[in-house]
């Protein structure tokens, strides 16, 4: 009997820890789990290159971490609370600011990264918006690039298998309903890949990417997030989605959106508005630009749509107060950055937006990575919980590594204790079926458009302030761009095709986006990164929604439920 | 008065695929956006990697006009009416503009490229982090020699490397003498020799296609200059 399928029969492999996704949760979690069993085979799943897609790479500012005496992990964990207006899973916050300095040690010692130095020759910590410590370990204004540069470089030493251009499609349970592994379509050859794998860990990075203006990288597509939603997994917390104060503004340019980092506000760059004045002062008086990412981004979202903002609709950054010279010497990637697009951070202000950064919303786990799926761990930007409503400065990175690194810590423990399981056959048909559909339909839009449209319609009703009318139209726009998604033809061959392959990012995007407005329609108060024209004041007991798709499919009915935050370390009232 | 368009020719693997197209000038505008536009408007399938679009990433390599260059990070500015993007030299090519890097990364692997700890050190995540001051010798030899991102375009602007003679090739051989010149390492006995063998620094002609190339402004031409006087066991 012939095969009646329109994709080819998929290659099979097995693994014992498979890893979805490259980044800083993603390699660390390799680093982990292969420096506990040396034995395990453990196999990167990344759609771009491999320690070189994603978003640790871009960080800038820095990473979090107590190492002063005169600092202390409860000042670091209260500020984390504060800046996530106490949305935050405590376990999840505790384990952050726990950890992360131990992390800092394993980069510095194991990994061979090595951060600024001050003049005794000891880590050198810069200030960051939102803190009471100045605690930001940072290499220059680039510290991704050392992070993930030696990260890649311990693949070398440790040797997991890595498949590089191999896009994670869905995850498989058996026939039982058990994990089994995973669907995949390798980017460069178009071919299909089933992989049996006793653990999976989900660190693919968030969805940022859904907004007109916004600073992620091309791979953050919600990949990761849409894969666990599929899957019937619970999310949280997805109407957070944090807008960066100062995205860079070129034109139609792909730069736009770009962030100019968070350490420029550390060092004393004041925000203007187009008449001159220093608008901080009508939101923050106190902080000014040192104010927390939520604050600042909203207060020059209000300027722009009060009338106030530049031609191109945006704000002006200036530090050049602080001299050509120092601007030079201390962001030096920066004043690249806007030279590149003909202005110059060094000598003058710069124009910037609110751009969409970073997602705290995610998939529920538990301080080890561990979710309600026996065998499925989630680490970094996929998980939610523990940056709450909103996430600081330099707590990024500091999640990606802390997580990934439990994550790999834990998947060494399960592996051995689980089988390899036979995926059950109509999953695999249906998520190939589903990845295959764009390149074998003849008639159809390309996704380009649509991609588009999804953009702006964030953008416009689920962007920096939000209200009732609003969400209701993203809801049922929503709707229609997930029929249309599904109707995405692409031309051309399977090999290294990347509008098919943006066809299947906008799938994943599209699922994510309907979560957003639909958590973001549910909360009637104005809390951190989300607020709600229409409900401008704060609940006093902070709750927060568990959504989980309905039994008709991806695009369907949303179920929830919701909950109550526990303050199992610290309440709002507490002193520091 | 220059034109309201950009004409772009581009190298395709299939023969018979569009490869000369006109798009609107933007203002800015990259490379990265001209082919963007490409493929918004006129071929979906064009071939091209890209990924941070802001010069960390180092996956968007190509030759603009016979330069290796980052396509997020090359204006294409008022008076450049024609540009011509080829893939990288010296790595095969996938499709169209994108590459397999995988000989790149060879050459970087066979250097030892990560941080071999002396057996004494303690690693992990009680370990305290070295003390090393700022101004110390070894800081000042490394830290201009660091935020490589593997871009390759030293690899491709370099004669020999590209050339798929038997090199190290710029990129590789600066990893080593970062880790070389890195008290917390113990591995740079090997790695000297390994940079002393057949495919090492002597290989170098110095005609500095490295160095003009590289997007971040290091330099590895001198660092190549570097080992070969560490070989000898001169100081500098």
């Amino acid at each position: 009997m012939g095969r009646t399928e329109f994709w080819p029969e998929p290659d099979v492999l097995d693994t014992d820890v498979a890893v979805v996704g490259s980044g800083g949760a993603g390699l660390m979690c390799v680093l982990h789990a292969l420096t506990a069993r040396p034995d395990l085979d453990v196999t990167v799943v990344s759609k771009g290159a491999v320690g070189r897609s994603g978003c640790t790479r871009m960080v800038q500012g820095g990473f979090n971490a107590v190492l002063d005496p005169a600092d202390s992990v409860e000042r670091h964990f209260r500020d984390t609370l504060d800046g996530g207006k106490f949305l935050n899973d405590q376990a999840l916050a505790w384990t952050l600011v726990h950890d992360a300095p131990r992390v800092i040690n394993e980069l510095e010692t194991r990994v061979g990264c090595f951060f600024d130095r001050g003049p005794d020759g000891r880590i050198h910590q810069k200030a960051f918006a939102g803190q009471s410590f100045d605690r930001t370990v940072h290499r220059g204004d680039l510290t991704g690039i050392e992070i993930m540069g030696r990260l890649r470089d311990q693949m070398f030493r440790l040797g997991p298998r890595e498949l590089e251009d191999v896009r994670a499609l869905d995850l498989l349970h058996d026939e039982h309903g058990q994990l089994a592994g995973l669907t995949a379509l390798n980017v460069r050859t178009g071919r299909p890949l089933v992989l049996r794998a006793r653990v999976v860990v989900v660190a693919t990075g968030g969805s940022a990417t859904m907004y007109r203006v916004a600073a992620p990288a091309r791979e953050k597509t919600g990949d990761g997030v849409a894969m666990c939603w599929r899957a019937g997994l619970p999310l949280r917390d997805m109407e957070m989605l944090q807008f960066h104060p100062t995205g860079l503004l070129a034109g139609n340019a792909r730069m736009t959106g770009a962030v100019l980092e968070e350490g420029l506000r550390g060092a004393g760059a004041h925000l203007y508005n187009a008449a001159g004045e220093r608008y901080m002062a009508r939101y923050d008086p106190e902080r000014m630009e040192r104010s927390t990412r939520d604050v600042v981004a909203r207060a020059g979202y209000l300027e722009i749509a009060a009338g106030r903002g530049t031609e191109e609709g945006g704000v002006l950054i200036d530090i050049s107060h602080l001299g050509v010279a120092e601007v030079e010497r201390r962001f030096p990637g920066m004043v690249a950055r806007t030279r590149q697009i003909g202005q110059d951070l060094a000598r003058g202000p710069v124009r910037v937006s609110p751009t969409a950064h970073f997602h705290m919303g995610g998939v529920l786990i538990d301080v080890d990575c561990r979710t309600e799926l026996d065998g499925l761990l989630v680490a970094g930007e996929d998980s939610g919980g523990t940056h709450g409503a909103n996430r600081l400065g330099g707590n990024g990175v500091a999640e990606s590594t802390v997580f990934g690194a439990r994550a790999g810590d834990t998947a060494a423990l399960l592996a051995p204790e689980r089988e390899l399981r036979d995926p059950a056959a109509d999953e695999v048909a249906a998520s190939l079926g589903r990845a295959y559909g764009p390149l074998a339909r003849t008639e159809g839009p390309w996704p380009f458009d649509l991609t588009t449209r999804l953009k702006e319609l964030m953008w416009r009703s689920v962007g920096v302030v939000r209200d009732a009318a609003g969400l209701a139209e993203a809801d049922k726009e929503l709707d229609a761009l997930a029929e249309d998604v599904q109707r995405v033809a692409v031309p051309g061959p399977p090999e290294v095709n990347y509008a098919w392959q943006e066809a299947l990012d906008l799938a994943n995007q599209v699922i994510v986006a309907r979560t957003i407005a639909h958590a973001a329609a549910w909360r009637t108060e104005t809390r951190g990164a989300h607020a709600r024209a229409d409900c401008p004041d704060t609940e006093a007991a902070p709750r927060y929604l568990v959504q989980r798709r309905g039994a008709d499919g991806p695009y369907g009915g949303i179920t929830s439920e919701v909950r109550a935050v526990e303050f199992s370390r610290l309440a709002p009232e507490d002193q520091p | 008065m220059p034109g309201e368009d950009v004409r772009v020719s581009v190298t395709r693997s299939d023969p018979d695929a569009p490869a000369e197209f006109t798009v609107p000038r933007i203002r800015p505008m990259m490379v990265l956006d001209a082919l963007l536009a490409i493929q918004r408007t006129h071929d979906p399938a064009i071939g091209f990697r890209f990924s941070c679009r802001v010069g960390m990433c180092g996956t968007c390599t190509v030759r603009v006009d016979g330069r290796s260059v980052l396509a997020c990070q090359t204006e294409i500015d008022e008076d450049t009416e024609h540009i011509r993007v080829d893939p990288l030299a010296g790595l095969p090519v996938l499709r169209d503009l994108v590459v397999d890097t995988a000989p790149f990364w060879r050459a970087w692997a066979a250097v030892t490229p990560y941080l071999v700890p002396g057996e004494d050190q303690e690693v992990g995540m009680d370990a305290e982090p070295a003390v090393i001051p700022p101004d110390s010798a070894e800081r000042e030899t490394i830290d201009p020699s660091l935020d490589c991102i593997g871009c390759a375009a030293c690899f491709s602007s370099c004669g020999i490397a590209s050339a798929r003679r038997d090199f190290l090739g710029p990129a590789a051989l600066n990893r080593a003498m970062v880790l070389v010149a890195d008290s917390r390492d113990a591995a740079g006995a090997h790695r000297m020799d390994v940079v002393g063998a057949g495919s090492g620094v002597d290989r170098c002609h110095y005609i500095y296609g490295c160095t003009a190339a590289c997007p971040k402004g290091l330099d590895p031409a001198r660092a190549i200059r570097r080992l070969r006087r560490g070989r000898f066991g001169g100081k500098d």
